[in-house]
């Protein structure tokens, strides 16, 4: 029997609900999920959300943990750029006009990126603090392998993506395809791509956060220390700080933004 | 360098335009039935005809951006496909659009010295994206089309009428010894058309560059341009001086009936 494409999808869809449902079941609801002693610490870090550790030398922690975590995120993020930007290029494939040469090359290069991103940044600090142990290093380069994969992914297909005919002009006017990128293609899509790198930002202080359970240092590793003390008011304060580093990202990047877009 | 000094270091030879039984078809469609004449240096000529009869693909033709069904192009004494793309071509012809195909979020003097990018080595034109090179030479372009207080306002955030004289001006950075326009202005209002329009037609004048445009308007077309060709379902209906086409002829031109499908 031949599949028609309209078919094909009913069932594609038909496979993946069936899957979901499946899944559904296959979660044991009944014991792990709910703990119910758990609900008691629960409701205890949730009513000191209003009751923030304040004190000085808590503050001070804080500011110094915040500090770390934004220093390991910059730092991943700027070796995520340092890949990401010419992988992207590569991967894109905007520079080739022979067409084999540039599937080969895209085909090679998304390869790559797609090793680097699919595994975790956790996964990889393990790796590391394995290989160089519990350092700064481990941590950044924990951060910036996968973000620089990912980076190069969504940098390719922004600059695949842009309007084709200021490219055209430029072409006529005499331009190399190296001139087109510089003057064209990467102008047009700079706005879209920073926005997505600073958004990536904010996933790394948050990464950061995380890898600093790992003993790596920074506002996670503080959150764990509190946990352990039952010390939820502190839990809070940091949480804040964290919350706060987020959010000036954010206001950061729309600033950025509304700068360079036309 | 100057602008001067640019347009008097090429001479052109006395025919700019040639082309001998050009025609252009896609797939079953014939837009181009087979066409020859030849253009004058220094001549200003207006396509005009009803949307779908071939105005655009004869300009893709004439620029080398579309390869002919049958036929050649001759550009100043060159057959066109033996030109490598690329700056030798860029040196012969240049176009410009009806959407202006500007750089929206890069300055218009940015947007104009692009026309160098030809010209440029790969590390001046690097360089040029920090500091803008040949600058006083892309002012005086923009001065040229009366947008000179424009320059650093980025492409996107100008009027139309203003995009399309930031076009013209990169046009006269690139330098090409013909220029091409499909419906320059056909995106403006009326207004904005007819001083667009002046502004092409003078400058190709005074600089002696053959100007090839496919109008909407058949008014301005009429009263700026020496020459006017008529193309209907891709045939050559007339090809006369400006003062000789008469009003029926026009008329005949834009009748429905007979027309083309266009799909
Ligand atoms: N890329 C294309 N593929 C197929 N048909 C086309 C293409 N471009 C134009 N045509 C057809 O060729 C004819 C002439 O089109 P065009 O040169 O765009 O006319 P005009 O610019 O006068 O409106 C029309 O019938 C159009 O549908
Ligand atoms: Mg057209």
């Amino acid at each position: 029997m031949k599949i028609r494409p309209l078919e094909g999808r009913r069932l594609l869809t038909i496979i993946l609900v069936a899957a979901f449902a499946w899944s559904l079941f296959n979660v044991d609801w009944g014991s792990g999920l709910v703990n119910t002693g758990g609900l008691r610490a629960a409701g205890h870090i949730a009513s000191s959300i209003l009751r923030p550790d304040l004190s000085l030398d808590v503050l001070d922690k804080a500011i110094r943990a915040s500090w770390t975590t934004v220093a390991y995120a910059v730092a991943g993020l700027t070796l995520a750029l340092a890949i990401g930007f010419p992988l992207g290029v590569l991967g894109s494939g905007v520079l080739f006009r022979s067409s084999w040469l540039r599937r080969f090359n895209v085909a090679g290069t998304r390869l790559v990126l797609a090793f680097f991103r699919s595994i975790h940044e956790l996964v990889w600090a393990w790796l590391f603090v394995v290989a160089f142990g519990l350092s700064p290093l481990a941590a950044v380069l924990a951060l910036g392998i996968p973000y620089g994969g990912i980076l190069g992914r969504i940098y390719s297909e922004l600059l695949q993506d842009v309007p084709e005919a200021p490219l055209r002009a430029l072409r006529s006017a005499g331009a190399s395809e190296w001139r087109v990128f510089w003057f064209g293609r990467l102008p047009m899509a700079l706005p879209d791509m920073l926005s997505y790198t600073f958004y990536r930002l904010e996933c790394g202080i948050r990464s950061a956060a995380i890898l600093s359970f790992v003993g790596l240092g920074g506002l996670g590793f503080q959150i764990r220390i509190s946990l352990d003390d039952l010390a939820y008011g502190r839990v809070w304060t940091f949480l804040f700080f964290l919350i706060a580093l987020v959010s000036l990202v954010d206001v950061w990047s729309s600033m950025v933004r509304r700068r360079i877009t036309a | 360098m100057s602008l001067a000094s640019l347009e008097s270091s090429r001479t052109e030879a006395a025919q700019a335009v040639s082309l001998s039984g050009l025609s252009k078809a896609y797939g079953p469609i014939e837009a181009l039935a087979p066409l020859s004449l030849t253009v004058a240096a220094g001549e200003t000529v207006a396509i005009l005809g009803p949307s779908g009869s071939g105005k655009t693909t004869l300009l893709l033709l004439l620029s080398g951006q579309l390869g002919p069904s049958s036929g050649a192009v001759t550009l100043v004494g060159r057959e066109i496909a033996q030109l490598s793309p690329g700056k030798e071509l860029a040196q012969l012809v240049g176009m410009i659009h009806q959407q202006f195909d500007l750089v929206p979020n890069i300055s218009a003097l940015h947007n104009v010295l692009a026309g160098r990018l030809g010209e440029w080595g790969l590390f001046k034109s690097l360089v040029s994206l920090v500091w803008p090179q040949d600058r006083p030479m892309g002012m005086e372009a923009l001065a040229r089309v009366g947008v000179a207080d424009r320059a650093e306002l980025r492409a996107g955030r100008l009027s139309g009428g203003e995009q399309q004289r930031v076009a013209i001006a990169r046009l006269l950075l690139q330098d090409p010894a013909i220029v091409l326009a499909d419906e320059p202005v056909a995106s403006l209002d009326q207004a904005r058309a007819g001083e667009v329009i002046r502004l092409l037609v003078r400058i190709a004048r005074d600089s002696g560059k053959t100007l090839i445009s496919s109008m909407h308007s058949v008014e301005l077309a009429r009263a700026h341009f020496d020459r006017l060709i008529g193309l209907r379902n891709g045939i050559v209906q007339f090809d006369l001086p400006s003062s000789q086409v008469a009003d029926d002829m026009l008329l005949a031109l834009y009748d429905i009936k007979g027309l083309r499908r266009e799909d």
